[in-house]
C-alpha cells in the first residue's frame, strides 16, 4: 500500500522498456547458470514492504516519500577464506533481483552510462548482472547497498506513479529524465524531498560506474593501459606526459624544485 | 622422523623463519620447519593477470578476503577461522595473520628500508624507550648480505635518514611516475626531499628469479619471483640443500623443557588429524611472528617457568609496538585529464618521502620524539569496485568527470615510529581458547601523546604539500580520529625484546633467550624499538645474522 496506483504497477507486465536478463557471457561459467536457475525459483523479492512515510501529496514538499523495505537478510555463505583464485567462483550466492528490478536497473544503468562513440552502454556490458551479484552478496557492505539500491528502485516507481501514474520504465524518456534530473545532483540546492534519494542514487551511480569501468570496454574508455608485461626497465612517463608535468610545475611555480629524472 | 635427523627446529616459514632455515641449511645444519598454515605454491596459485572485473564483487574487500579477492592471503586476514583473539575492555587492536607456507611474505608491501645508528640508539638521545644492544656498523654488512640475497631495488640517496648500501648491492629503482614527480617538487619547496622507495622487488634477474615485468598487483603474489616471498626464494633454496624438511598444517602449541629447564622440543597439533604430536630438537627457533611467538612462550608454563618460558624478566608480551598510521588524500586539479600512459610500475610507490626532521629534533623544535615517512599513492590504476570523486549527474557528462578525475587523486600514507608504553602489551586470555584448546592472546592498547602529536604534525605537513600542489584539503581530522588502530599497520614487534641484560629483556643480541641457551627468537618480537621504517628487512637481517651465529655455536659444540 504505497499509493493508490501501486496495484497498477504490480499488475503491469507489458513494460515498454526492453527487458534485461542476466547473460552468461560475462564470465562464461556454468556456475552462473546454476546460480540463475536457483534465483528464478526463489520467491520474488518484491519492492513493496511496509508503508512508505509521508507519501501523501502534501507531505512531498517536506521530507519526501521513502519506501521502508522489509528485506530479509541474505544468509547465503560467502566464498570463504581460501577460494580458488585462478578460476574464481561465480557469485557463489544466489542472485536475487526480480526480472522487473533487473530491467529497471538496466534502464537506469544506461541513463547513467549510455553508449557513446565506440563505447557500449552499461547494460550492454552486463553491469546490471554485476550489481545483482553485488546486492545479493552476504557481506555487510553489500547488504547495506542492497537496502540502498532496492529502495532507490522502489522510490523511482513510487515517484513515477505520483507524478505520471505509471511505473518508471513505461514513462517517456523526457518524463524519466525529469525525475532523474531532480535526484542526480547533490548539492546545497537539492530540495529536501529529494535529498535522501539523491544520496541513494549517488551510491547506485558509483556502483554502475565501477562495474562499467571494470570491463575491458570500460578500461579502454578510461584509458587504463596497464596489466601488460613489459620486458626490461619500466619505461615511465611518455614525452607527452612529461610535457604536461612541466606545464603544471610552471603554473604552480614549482619548476625550480623539479625532481631530477633521466 | 627417523629418516631425517634434524638439529634445529624452526617454527614459522615467513620472513624470519625462512631466513633462519636458509642460513642454517646453507651451513650444513639439518632443519625441521613447522608451519601452521597450508602448503602454498605461488607458481600455480598466483592470479597474476586476473582483472578485477573477473572476480566476485569486482575484487572488493570483504570479511573473507580483507585486502580484496585476489590478495594472496590464504586462510587468514584480520580473522582466522578457529583461531580467535581477544582485546581487553576499551581496547581496539587488529591482528593480521596469514596461515600459509611463506606467511605474510606472500603479500606484504615489500617496503624494505634500513634502520640506522640514529634509530638504534634513540634512547641515548632522548631517554625514551630502549637502545638496541649493538651498533649500526655491526649490522651494516648483514644488511648488505640480506639486500643482495633478497633483492632490493632502491638508490643510495645520501639522506641522513637512509644509510647507504655497499656498492653493487641495490638493484636499480624504477623511474618515478608523474604524480610522484609533482609531489616531490611540491615537497622540495618545503625543504623536504623525496627519494626512491627501497623495495624487495627485483629489477634485475637474480638466481632462478625473473625481474619485475611492471604489471599485476604484488599483493596477489608474484609467481615469477620478482617480488620477494620466501615461497619463491629462501624456502626452495633451503630445500635444494637437502637439509630442510617442512611440515605444514602443524600448529605449535608449546615449547617443551626438561627438569633442568632447558628446551627439548615442541608440541604441535597436526591440523589435518587434530592430534597432538611431540617432536624433539637440540635447538628451537621461534619465528611464528611477534605475537604468536610470545603466545607460545606464555603458554609454555611449567613449574620452573611459572610465568611462561623465557620470561624471568616478565617482559614476554610487553613492549608491543606497531607503526603509527594515518592517511590524507586530495584531488589535484592540475593532474586532471592528464595524458595517459602505463602507470602500473612495480605496483607500489616509486618515490616516497623519508623522515627529514632529524635536525629539527636535535634543535628541540618538535613536540614529538620520533620520526615518520610518507608512502605516496596516486596513479592510473586498474579500475576496481569503487570510483572516487564527488560525482554529479549522469550520461556522457558524468563519464567525462570520471575520466577527468582518473589518476588525479594523490594519497599520503604516514608511517611513523611508536614508543613502547605500559598500556600496550599482550597476555593470555584466561578463558578463551582456539579450536585446539590453545589459550589465545589478549591485546591491550593505547596510543600515547607521542604518537598523536607525531600524526598531527604529519597531517599538517601532508596538507601543506597538497596545497602547494593546488589541492583543496579542508579541515584536518583530529589526530585521535586520524590515527589507525593498533596492529592495523601490521608491523607488530617488541613482544620478546632483546637487550643487554636478562633483567629487562628476553633475548640477547643474538635472539638467544637469556633463560634457555638453546631457544632462539627470530621474528620481530626481538625489536628493542620500532623505527618508522617498515620492519621486515630488519627481521630478515637479524634472522640471517643470528642464524649464522647459531650455526657457529653448533659447529663449535657450544650448544
Ligand atoms: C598487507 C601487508 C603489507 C605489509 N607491508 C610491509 C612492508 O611493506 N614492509 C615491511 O617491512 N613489512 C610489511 N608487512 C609486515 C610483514 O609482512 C611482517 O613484518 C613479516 O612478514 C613478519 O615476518 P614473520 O616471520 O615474523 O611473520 P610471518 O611472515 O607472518 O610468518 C609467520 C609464520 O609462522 C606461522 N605460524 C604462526 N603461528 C604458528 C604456530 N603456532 N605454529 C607454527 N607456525 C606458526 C604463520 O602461519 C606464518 O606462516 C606487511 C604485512 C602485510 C600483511
Ligand atoms: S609488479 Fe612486478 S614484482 Fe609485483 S607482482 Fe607484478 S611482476 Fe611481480
Amino acid at each position: 500500500m504505497r499509493n493508490p496506483d501501486d496495484q497498477g504497477i504490480a499488475a503491469r507486465t507489458d513494460s515498454d522498456a526492453p527487458a534485461y536478463a542476466n547473460k552468461l557471457s560475462r564470465r562464461d561459467s556454468l556456475k552462473l547458470l546454476a546460480a540463475l536457475a536457483a534465483s528464478a525459483m526463489l520467491p520474488a523479492l518484491s519492492a513493496c514492504g511496509s508503508p512508505s512515510t509521508g507519501d501523501a501529496p502534501d507531505g512531498l514538499a517536506d521530507a519526501g516519500h521513502w519506501p521502508e523495505l522489509d528485506l530479509q537478510p541474505v544468509t547465503a555463505s560467502g566464498y570463504g577464506k581460501d577460494p580458488d583464485l585462478i578460476t574464481p567462483p561465480e557469485a557463489p550466492w544466489p542472485l536475487t533481483l526480480t526480472p522487473d528490478q533487473l530491467s529497471l536497473l538496466a534502464l537506469l544503468s544506461d541513463i547513467i552510462v549510455p553508449a557513446e562513440g565506440k563505447s557500449p552502454s552499461a547494460s550492454a556490458v552486463q553491469v546490471p548482472t554485476v550489481i545483482d551479484e553485488w546486492v545479493s552478496a552476504p557481506y555487510p557492505d553489500q547488504q547495506q547497498d542492497r537496502l540502498t539500491v532496492l529502495s532507490a528502485l522502489a522510490w523511482l516507481d513510487d515517484e513515477a506513479a505520483l507524478r505520471f501514474s505509471q511505473p518508471f520504465a513505461t514513462l517517456a524518456t523526457a518524463q524519466q529524465l525529469a525525475i532523474i534530473d531532480d535526484i542526480a545532483y547533490r548539492n546545497d540546492q537539492t530540495p529536501r524531498q529529494f535529498q535522501r534519494m539523491a544520496e541513494a542514487f549517488a551510491r547506485l551511480r558509483n556502483l554502475v560506474l565501477a562495474a562499467y569501468f571494470c570491463t575491458p570496454d570500460g578500461m579502454e574508455d578510461i584509458g587504463y593501459m596497464g596489466n601488460v608485461a613489459i620486458a626490461g626497465d619500466y619505461p615511465g612517463p611518455t614525452p607527452e606526459a612529461y610535457r604536461h608535468l612541466e606545464t603544471v610545475l610552471a603554473d604552480l611555480g614549482l619548476s625550480e624544485f623539479a625532481y631530477p629524472v633521466g | 622422523m627417523n629418516d631425517f635427523a634434524h638439529t634445529v627446529l624452526v617454527v614459522g616459514s615467513g620472513a624470519g623463519g625462512a631466513m633462519a632455515a636458509y642460513e642454517l641449511t646453507r651451513q650444513g645444519h639439518k632443519v625441521l620447519l613447522l608451519e601452521a598454515g597450508r602448503h602454498y605454491d605461488p607458481t600455480t596459485e598466483t592470479p597474476m593477470f586476473r582483472p578485477n572485473g573477473d572476480a566476485p564483487l569486482m575484487g572488493a574487500s570483504t570479511p573473507d578476503k580483507d585486502f580484496g579477492f585476489y590478495d594472496s592471503t590464504v586462510g587468514g586476514g584480520w580473522e582466522v577461522p578457529d583461531e580467535p583473539y581477544t582485546t581487553a575492555e576499551g581496547t581496539e587492536f587488529l591482528w593480521w595473520r596469514a596461515r600459509m607456507l611463506g606467511g605474510r611474505t606472500n603479500h606484504w608491501g615489500r617496503y624494505a628500508l634500513r634502520f640506522s645508528e640514529h634509530d638504534f640508539k634513540a634512547k641515548s638521545r632522548d631517554g625514551l624507550g630502549a637502545d638496541w644492544p649493538f651498533e649500526y656498523d655491526e649490522i651494516a654488512p648483514w644488511y648488505d648480505k640480506t639486500e643482495a640475497l633478497v633483492g632490493v631495488c632502491g638508490t643510495n640517496t645520501g639522506l641522513d635518514d637512509m644509510p647507504p648500501s655497499s656498492d653493487g648491492v641495490l638493484q636499480p629503482a624504477p623511474t618515478p611516475r608523474i604524480p610522484e614527480l609533482l609531489i616531490a617538487a611540491a615537497a622540495k619547496k618545503h625543504g623536504i626531499e623525496a627519494a626512491p622507495m627501497h623495495r624487495a622487488i627485483l629489477t634485475r634477474a637474480l638466481d632462478q628469479r625473473a625481474p619485475c615485468f611492471w604489471a599485476t598487483p604484488c599483493g596477489y603474489g608474484c609467481s615469477i619471483g620478482a617480488a620477494f616471498q620466501t615461497t619463491t626464494s629462501l624456502l626452495p633454496m633451503a630445500q635444494a640443500t637437502g637439509h630442510l624438511r617442512v611440515i605444514t598444517d602443524a600448529m605449535v602449541k608449546t615449547v617443551t623443557t626438561d627438569a633442568g629447564g632447558q628446551v627439548t622440543g615442541v608440541t604441535y597439533i597436526d591440523k589435518k588429524s587434530g592430534s597432538e604430536r611431540q617432536v624433539d630438537a637440540k635447538v628451537v627457533v621461534l619465528a611464528a611472528s611477534a605475537c604468536e611467538t610470545a603466545r607460545i612462550l606464555l603458554n609454555s608454563k611449567t613449574e620452573r617457568h611459572p610465568a611462561g618460558l623465557a620470561n624471568s624478566s616478565g617482559q614476554v608480551g610487553r613492549n608491543l609496538m606497531d607503526s603509527t598510521g594515518a592517511g590524507l588524500s586530495a584531488l589535484v586539479p592540475a593532474l586532471m585529464d592528464r595524458p595517459r600512459y602505463n602507470e602500473d610500475g612495480h605496483t607500489a610507490n616509486h618515490l616516497f618521502i623519508p623522515w627529514w626532521g632529524h635536525q629539527a629534533h636535535a634543535d628541540k623544535e618538535l613536540d614529538f620524539p620520533r620520526g615518520y615517512h610518507f608512502e605516496l599513492g596516486g596513479r592510473f590504476a586498474e579500475p576496481g569496485a569503487y570510483v572516487s570523486g564527488d560525482l554529479q549527474g549522469y550520461g556522457t557528462a558524468l563519464k567525462q568527470q570520471v575520466r577527468a578525475h582518473y589518476g588525479a587523486y594523490v594519497h599520503f600514507a604516514l608511517r611513523g615510529e611508536m614508543l613502547p608504553n605500559d598500556d600496550c602489551y599482550m597476555d593470555i586470555d584466561p578463558s578463551v581458547t582456539d579450536k585446539w584448546g590453545i589459550p589465545v592472546p589478549r591485546f591491550h592498547w593505547k596510543w600515547s601523546e607521542h604518537e598523536l602529536k607525531q600524526v598531527e604534525h604529519g597531517l599538517k605537513t601532508a596538507k601543506a604539500i597538497l596545497e602547494t600542489m593546488g589541492a583543496t584539503v579542508g579541515e584536518l581530522p583530529a589526530a585521535e580520529e586520524a590515527i589507525k588502530k593498533g596492529g592495523e599497520i601490521i608491523h607488530e614487534v617488541g613482544t620478546t625484546r632483546m637487550g643487554d641484560s636478562p633483567e629487562d629483556s628476553v633475548t640477547n643480541q643474538w635472539g638467544q633467550t637469556w633463560d634457555c641457551p638453546n631457544l632462539f627468537v627470530m621474528d620481530g618480537g626481538v625489536f628493542a624499538s620500532n623505527p618508522h621504517k617498515n620492519c621486515t628487512l630488519t627481521i630478515m637481517t637479524l634472522a640471517m645474522r643470528n642464524s649464522a651465529w647459531l650455526a657457529d655455536q653448533l659447529k663449535a659444540g657450544a650448544l
